[in-house]
């Protein structure tokens, strides 16, 4: 069965292209953008079978070298992972369709290549997150993903960027060392390093070690949740998403926080399993900072004039509702999560993709002075509107069908008035989001424009964006239905 | 009092470890310069390496090489030590790109105090 080793092919793919990419001697042109987005339509064909394999078959774990019984790595190929890999590959040929006209006027030409392969080996990387089912393996994933994610904003090479940078990755360090710090807790308890073992071996012993696996998972969650940028932990966040090159804050924003999150996830239901995640408090004190996060990411985003910048409080924000489906253990939030996993990563990079094209197009980063813009260029606008329509929750958007997800999740879970603190974070999105719509297409004033036209490139790719996310806005039940399916497996391995 | 020294003798490792963790975070979040800063990252990362290494040992055991002369014996968990190879060498690259990108900083403001890079940022905002 070939279709068993499809993963492994996807990562061997991404991997090879990043290693041949800096041998290529021509100047940066066509041909090597058709041999890119080949290998990325090969990678997404792939992805695609594999999902159908899962749907249709069932979902299976993929040993490496045939160790069996934990001492090889595992990979553990679910319903969820699979559409995971599909969304990552699907975004990631949208975004870089986008980027190869945009980024000439951002990065200096002679980094084209190495910006290519950065982003080849941080695909690699996230899909290798999404699914590994050996948590050293997470780890080495985890700093794979951590030094490219920096290295696609620090090859922007301006005085902003670089000390961005800086603090992206001495607080992505720190994260990732903290995580390694549980990791070697929980190995100290269980003894194996395959998640499934884990799981296993520590719904046995558990009530002997309550200190050491709380002391474990509050490592491990802070470190993730460094990088996940939840609320008090939050503060690199704005800087790197907003002074990166658009299509890196598109990545950063729409997948590589979405890896982490998935993480948790993975580390809160997979490992230590749902029973334990309650009886031991978690799951109240993840609660407790996803409510903080989505009214103080929406505060904070109130206060900026700099587009990118509000967009990137507005990512604190959106996280913190998918923490809320985590913290509530129950099916339906995870679900819920699951689902804004991926409703959110199309919003946010239609989102940042039009911001992009504003800034390309106008020279002008402030939200203040975007008046009219909107007739100037229709297309962008009109992304912009569906990604702040979704922001807020306007039915026929995504994000209503995640809010409404969410809405039913907590209800069932049992805490009516998380509903207010949702509904309260909706009405804030609209206050920071809405008047920039309104002024851009209902006054009217003469704009100068820095540059004549938009590359036909960056529309198309924007378009499909938004196009996606309204799609899923009005067909949620197609991907909902594989993440139920998924999730019952999730919990109940 | 008999507050166990035996219980502080035996975990001597592990305390360490915690201390060294709590000493180099303490120093990556407070220390202005940037080199310390990833110098404190590095204390951090060994304190890691000491807890990781120290779960794997076995008090009067050897290195796990099977020797069919002296019958059965105690091995040490290699797989920590194996597992902390991968950890050094991760943790070699990110302080290599740390590095790198203060080299940068220090071309771009020419210092690598935050606090001065910070005066800078704020004069520049102004203007």
């Amino acid at each position: 069965m070939i279709s068993y080793h499809f993963p492994v092919f996807i990562l061997m793919l991404l991997l090879g292209f990043a290693v041949v990419i800096p041998l290529h001697r021509k100047p940066f042109g066509k041909s090597f953008v058709v041999k890119m987005f080949s290998v990325l339509g090969l990678a997404f064909i792939l992805a695609f079978a594999e999902l159908l394999v899962v749907i249709y078959g069932e979902a299976y774990s993929y040993t490496f070298g045939s160790y069996q019984g934990g001492i090889g790595i595992e990979f553990l190929v679910d319903e969820f992972s699979a559409l995971m890999t599909l969304v990552v590959i699907t975004l990631s040929i949208l975004i870089l369709a986008y980027s190869v006209k945009d980024l000439e006027h951002e990065i200096a030409s002679s980094k084209m290549y190495s910006y290519y392969t950065l982003v080849f080996l941080m695909l690699f990387s996230i899909i290798g997150m999404i699914f590994t089912n050996d948590i050293f393996n997470l780890y080495v994933f985890v700093e794979a993903l951590s030094i490219t994610s920096v290295a696609i904003i620090a090859i922007k090479n301006k005085k902003d960027t670089l000390m961005a940078s800086m603090k992206y990755l001495l607080m992505g360090a720190i994260g990732s060392v903290t995580v390694l710090m549980g990791f070697a807790l929980i190995y100290m308890v269980t003894g194996h390093l395959n998640m499934s073992l884990i799981f296993a071996e520590i719904n046995e012993v558990w009530e002997q070690y309550p200190i050491n696996i709380l002391l474990a998972m509050g490592f491990i969650l802070t470190g993730f949740g460094i990088k996940a940028a939840i609320f008090p932990l939050h503060n690199w966040l704005p800087d790197a998403h907003s002074s990166a090159p658009t299509p890196s804050s598109a990545l950063l924003s729409g997948l590589v926080v979405k890896a982490y999150v998935f993480s948790i996830a993975k580390m809160m239901y997979r490992v230590i399993g749902q029973e334990i995640t309650i009886n031991i408090g978690i799951s109240d004190y993840i609660l407790v900072f996803a409510v903080l996060s989505m009214v103080m990411g929406s505060l904070f985003a109130l206060s900026q004039t700099d587009i990118k910048r509000r967009l990137a409080y507005s990512s604190v924000a959106q996280i913190g509702y998918i923490f809320l489906g985590l913290g509530l253990g129950t099916e339906l939030g995870l679900s819920a999560a699951l689902f804004h996993v991926i409703s959110h990563a199309f919003m946010k990079s239609a989102l940042f993709l039009s911001a992009g094209s504003i800034i390309y197009y106008t020279g002008n980063r402030n939200v203040r002075k975007m008046d009219g813009i909107g007739y100037k260029m229709p297309i962008t606008m009109a992304v912009f509107t569906i990604g702040v329509l979704g922001m807020i929750g306007i039915p026929g958007t995504s994000g209503f069908m995640s809010k409404w997800y969410l809405g039913l999740a907590v209800l069932d879970g049992g805490h009516p008035e998380l509903l207010i603190v949702i509904l309260l974070s909706s009405f804030l999105n609209a206050l920071y989001y809405l008047p920039v719509v309104v002024s851009a297409f209902l006054r009217e004033t003469p704009l100068e424009m820095h540059r004549s036209s938009l590359p036909q490139s960056m529309k198309i790719s924007m378009a499909v964006v938004g196009l996606g996310s309204v799609v899923i806005g009005f067909y949620p039940s197609m991907i909902m239905n594989i993440i139920e399916a998924a999730v019952s497996t999730f919990i109940g391995i | 009092m008999n507050l166990n020294i035996d219980l502080i003798v035996n975990n001597i490792n592990y305390i360490g470890a915690m201390i060294l963790f709590v000493i180099g975070l303490y120093t990556v979040l407070t220390h202005p310069n940037l080199i310390k800063k990833v110098i404190g990252l590095n204390i951090m990362e060994t304190a890691i390496f000491l807890f990781f290494v120290s779960i794997g040992y076995v008090q009067g055991a050897v290195a796990p090489i099977v020797n069919p002369e002296t019958g059965e014996q105690m091995f040490v968990n290699p797989l920590p030590s194996a597992m902390i190879l991968t950890g050094i060498v991760v943790a070699i690259s990110i302080t290599a790109f740390a590095l790198s990108l203060i080299v940068k900083i220090h071309a771009a403001y020419g210092t690598i105090e935050l606090d001065e890079i910070m005066k800078i940022r704020s004069v520049e905002l102004d203007d």
